[in-house]
C-alpha cells in the first residue's frame, strides 16, 4: 500500500505542469466557492439577525386568526397559563410579549404612520434590546463640519463622514465601521465626536408613560428628546386611540425600514392606549438554538394545547425575507455548481491524458503480474491526491478571508448600499463563520474526484494488455 | 518434466476483414533450463506466439499447459496473479516504471508477490549486481541508456523466482555492444541458476548464443534444433 500512495505521488508530479493547473483549477474554485458562500451565508445571518433575532424573534405566538387580518381584534389575553406553558419548552430563550399596532404620529410640523410597539422595558432587552440602540452620538451637518476643521482627518474619512452627516449612532463601534477607521484615527476622533455630538437619551422606565421614537422617524418628524408626541389610532374594536406622549429616547434601529416608522413605549402604556385591557397582539419567541425552529414551533404548540393560538415561525410571518434569501442562495448554489462542473471537466481531461499517454506502461504493470484492482489504486490515489492538494490549499487561502471579513465587516458603499437599504437592510456584509459550507466544498470536490475516477477505472477494468502493450 | 507443453496451437486474427492465421497449429515442449530463441522474419509469428505463451493472449485453438495447469482455462484475474507467480516478462522496450528506481522496480514484482521487506531488499540488490547495475540501483529509467534498462528488466523478470521468463525481441532496440552484454548475463544466469529463457529475435548474433533455435515462417514452426 504504502509503494501505491509512493507510485501516485511521483505520479502527479511526472506533468508538473498540467498537475499545477488542475490543482490550480480546483484551488480556484474551492476559495471562490467558500468566500462567495461565506458572504451569502453571512448575509443572511446578518438579515435574520437584524430583522428576526433583534426584532421579531424566531417564533411568534398570535390569536389564529392574527396571522390572517394583523389587527387588535385578533389580540389574545396574556395570561400566565400561556408564559407557563411556553416557558416548558426547553429551546426557549426568551418569550416578550408585544403590541403592536399602527397609528398616526405627529409632531404637529409632520406627521407620518407609524408602527407602535408595546414592549416590557425590562424583558424587551432580551430581544429587541432598545436600551442598546439608545442613540448617544447624533450628527448634523454643522457638528460635521465642526469635527472637520477640529482635526486633520483623510480625505476618504472626510468623505465617509460627511456622507454620515444627518446619522446618529448608539456606540463608537459602529462609527468606526461607517467612517473605516483604524485604532490611530479612533484615538483622535473619538474624544472630539464625545464633545461635539453626544447626545441626550433615555430608555423608558418600568411604568414609564413616555415613548422612544426611532432615528429616522424622529428626524422626520423633527421630534427631540423632551418633546411631545401625538399619536392617533384606532383601539380594541373600534375604539377611539388618541393621547400625547413625551418623548424619553431616539433609539437607533439598524433595519433602515424600521427606522423610520418605529415608537417603543412601555406594554401597560400601549393597552391602555389601544383600550385592550391586558391583550397582547404577539408573544415574541427567541430560541437557544435556532437550527431547531420547526421542532420547537411544534413543541411550542403541543404545550399550549389551544387551538384559539397559532404558533409561527419566521419564515412564516416573514414569507418575503425567506424568500427573498432562498432567491439568492440558489443563484449562488447554482453558480458554484457551474464553476465546478467546469472544473470537474478539467479534472476528468487531466485523467484522461494520464492513461491516455500510460496506456503500455499500464499494460506492463499488468502483464507482469499487478492485479487491475490494485493498478485502480494507484490511478484513484493520483485522483485523491489532486483533490486534496487543490482542496486543502483552497480551504487554507480562504480561511484567513473567512476570518478577516467575519471580524471586519464589508461596509458598503453606494448603490449596493442604497439596494440594500431599500430592502429594509442595513448594508453590513460581515461573512459567515466556518460552517458545513466549508467543509461541504471539500465533499464536493471528493464528489467530483470519484466521478472523474470512473473513466480510468472503466479503462483499466476493460483493458486489453495486448492491445495496451502495442501502445 | 516439461514446463511447458503446447498442444496444437493456433491463433486467428480475424479483427478485420482479412482473417490471419498467426499462429498455425504449433505443438512445442520446453524443460527446465532451456535457453531457447524463436527465430523468424518480421510477421512470422513470433509475438504471438509468445503472448499466448504467457498468458497475455488466448489461443483459437489448441492449449498450453504450464507446470500441470491449462492456462488457457483461467479467469482472468487468476491468470494475472498464474503470470505473476510464474513467469517473468521481458519485452522490446520501455519495460520498467518510469517513477520507480532500478532498485524498485525491481522490487515491485516482489511487492506484488507479498515477499518481505528484508528479502525484497536482498534479492533486488543481488539480481541488480547480477546484471552489472550495483552502482545505479538508485537510478530512475530515464537515467539508464537502453542495454541498462534491458538487464534492469531481466532482473525484475527474475525476481519472482518464476519457472520460465520470456523475453520477446529483447534486443531489438540495443546496439550491438549492449546486445552482446545482455545475452552474456542472460546465458550466465541460465548455465548457473538453471533458469529457463525463451525469447524471440531476427538478430542472426542472438540466434548463435540459444542452445534450441526454433524456426517459425508464417505461423509454422519449420524447424526446430537443437545445439550442444
Ligand atoms: N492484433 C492483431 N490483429 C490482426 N492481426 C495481427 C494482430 N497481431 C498480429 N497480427 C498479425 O499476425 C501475424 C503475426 O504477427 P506477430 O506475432 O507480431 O509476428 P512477429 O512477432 O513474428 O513479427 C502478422 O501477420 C501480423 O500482422
Ligand atoms: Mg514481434
Amino acid at each position: 500500500m504504502k509503494k501505491t500512495f509512493i507510485m501516485a505521488w511521483r505520479n502527479i508530479w511526472r506533468n508538473k505542469r498540467r498537475t499545477l493547473i488542475t490543482v490550480a483549477s480546483i484551488f480556484f474554485a474551492v476559495f471562490f466557492a467558500v468566500v462567495m458562500r461565506s458572504f451569502q451565508l453571512g448575509t443572511y445571518d446578518h438579515m435574520i439577525h437584524q430583522a428576526i433575532e433583534s426584532f421579531t424573534g424566531y417564533i411568534q405566538i398570535q390569536d389564529k386568526e392574527f396571522f390572517y387580518e394583523p389587527s387588535l381584534d385578533n389580540s389574545f389575553e396574556y395570561t400566565d397559563e400561556i408564559v407557563s406553558s411556553v416557558k416548558k419548552v426547553e429551546n426557549v430563550q426568551v418569550a416578550v410579549p408585544r403590541v403592536e399596532s399602527f397609528a398616526l404620529a405627529s409632531t404637529g410640523l409632520q406627521s407620518k404612520g407609524v408602527l407602535v410597539t408595546g414592549i416590557d422595558p425590562v424583558k424587551e432587552k432580551n430581544l429587541s434590546n432598545p436600551e442598546n440602540r439608545i442613540v448617544k452620538f447624533r450628527f448634523t451637518p454643522e457638528i460635521v463640519d465642526q469635527i472637520i476643521k477640529e482635526v486633520e482627518l483623510p480625505e476618504k474619512q472626510v468623505e465617509l463622514i460627511k456622507a454620515n452627516e444627518n446619522n446618529s449612532y448608539s456606540s463608537f463601534s459602529r462609527i468606526s465601521l461607517d467612517m473605516a477607521l483604524d485604532s490611530d484615527l479612533e484615538k483622535i476622533l473619538f474624544p472630539v465626536i464625545e464633545q461635539k455630538a453626544s447626545f441626550e437619551s433615555d430608555y423608558l422606565n418600568t411604568n414609564d408613560d413616555g415613548v422612544l421614537v426611532s432615528d429616522r422617524l424622529a428626524r422626520y418628524l423633527k421630534a427631540d428628546v423632551g418633546d411631545t408626541l401625538v399619536l392617533i389610532g384606532a383601539g380594541y374594536h373600534g375604539m377611539s386611540a388618541a393621547n400625547i406622549f413625551p418623548i424619553r429616547g431616539i433609539v437607533k434601529i439598524l433595519s433602515p425600514e424600521l427606522d423610520n416608522k418605529l415608537v417603543y413605549m412601555t406594554l401597560e402604556n400601549a393597552q391602555q392606549f389601544f383600550s385592550l385591557g391586558n391583550r397582547v397582539t404577539t408573544l415574541n419567541i427567541n430560541l437557544e438554538d435556532p437550527d431547531e425552529m420547526v421542532e420547537s414551533q411544534e413543541d411550542l404548540q403541543n404545550a399550549i394545547n389551544n387551538d384559539q393560538f397559532t404558533v409561527k415561525n419566521w419564515e412564516e410571518f416573514n414569507p418575503t425575507m425567506k424568500q427573498q434569501i432562498e432567491g439568492d442562495s440558489v443563484g449562488g448554489v447554482i453558480f458554484i455548481g457551474i464553476l465546478y462542473f467546469i472544473v470537474l471537466f478539467g479534472i476528468v481531461g487531466t485523467v484522461l491524458m494520464m492513461i491516455a499517454e500510460r496506456k503500455r506502461e499500464l499494460g506492463v504493470m499488468v502483464a507482469i503480474g499487478m492485479a487491475k484492482v490494485k493498478l485502480s489504486f494507484v490511478l484513484v490515489f493520483e485522483m485523491l491526491f489532486l483533490g486534496l492538494i487543490g482542496t486543502l490549499s483552497g480551504l487554507a487561502a480562504s480561511a484567513p478571508v473567512v476570518v478577516f471579513f467575519n471580524r471586519n465587516p464589508i461596509k458598503m458603499t453606494g448603490e449596493m448600499s442604497k439596494m440594500y437599504e431599500d430592502m429594509g437592510f442595513d448594508p453590513v456584509m460581515p461573512l459567515a463563520w466556518f460552517n458545513d459550507y466549508f467543509v461541504w466544498q471539500a465533499v464536493i470536490v471528493m464528489i467530483m474526484v470519484i466521478i472523474a475516477c470512473y473513466l480510468p477505472l472503466r479503462r483499466v477494468r476493460k483493458m486489453n494488455v495486448i492491445k495496451a502493450l502495442r501502445a | 518434466m516439461n514446463v511447458i507443453e503446447i498442444n496444437n496451437l493456433t491463433k486467428i486474427y480475424n479483427e478485420s476483414e482479412v482473417k490471419v492465421k498467426a499462429v498455425d497449429n504449433v505443438s512445442l515442449q520446453f524443460e527446465q533450463g532451456e535457453f531457447a530463441a524463436i527465430v523468424g522474419p518480421s510477421g512470422s509469428g513470433k509475438t504471438t506466439l509468445l503472448n499466448m505463451i504467457g498468458g497475455l493472449d488466448k489461443s483459437t485453438e489448441g492449449d498450453i499447459v504450464v507446470d500441470g495447469v491449462k492456462i488457457g482455462e483461467l479467469k482472468s484475474s487468476k491468470l494475472i496473479d498464474f503470470r505473476l507467480r510464474n513467469i517473468g516478462f521481458v519485452f522490446q522496450a520501455y519495460n520498467l516504471i518510469p517513477v520507480l528506481t532500478a532498485k524498485e522496480n525491481v522490487e515491485f514484482i516482489m511487492e506484488l508477490q507479498g515477499k518481505s521487506r528484508v528479502e525484497r531488499d536482498e534479492r533486488s540488490i543481488a539480481l541488480l549486481s547480477a546484471v552489472g547495475l550495483g552502482e545505479r540501483v538508485n537510478a530512475r529509467p530515464a537515467k539508464l541508456s537502453g542495454g541498462q534498462q534491458q538487464r534492469v528488466a531481466v532482473a525484475r523478470a527474475l525476481a519472482s523466482k518464476p519457472k520460465f521468463v520470456l523475453a520477446d525481441e529483447p534486443t531489438a532496440n540495443l546496439d550491438s555492444k549492449s546486445t552482446e552484454t545482455l545475452l552474456d548475463i542472460m546465458e550466465q544466469l541460465n548455465k548457473e541458476e538453471n533458469i529457463t529463457f525463451i525469447f524471440s529475435t531476427h538478430d542472426q548474433r542472438v540466434v548463435n548464443k540459444a542452445r534450441r533455435v526454433i524456426t517459425v515462417e508464417d505461423g509454422h514452426v519449420v524447424s526446430d534444433e537443437r545445439r550442444a
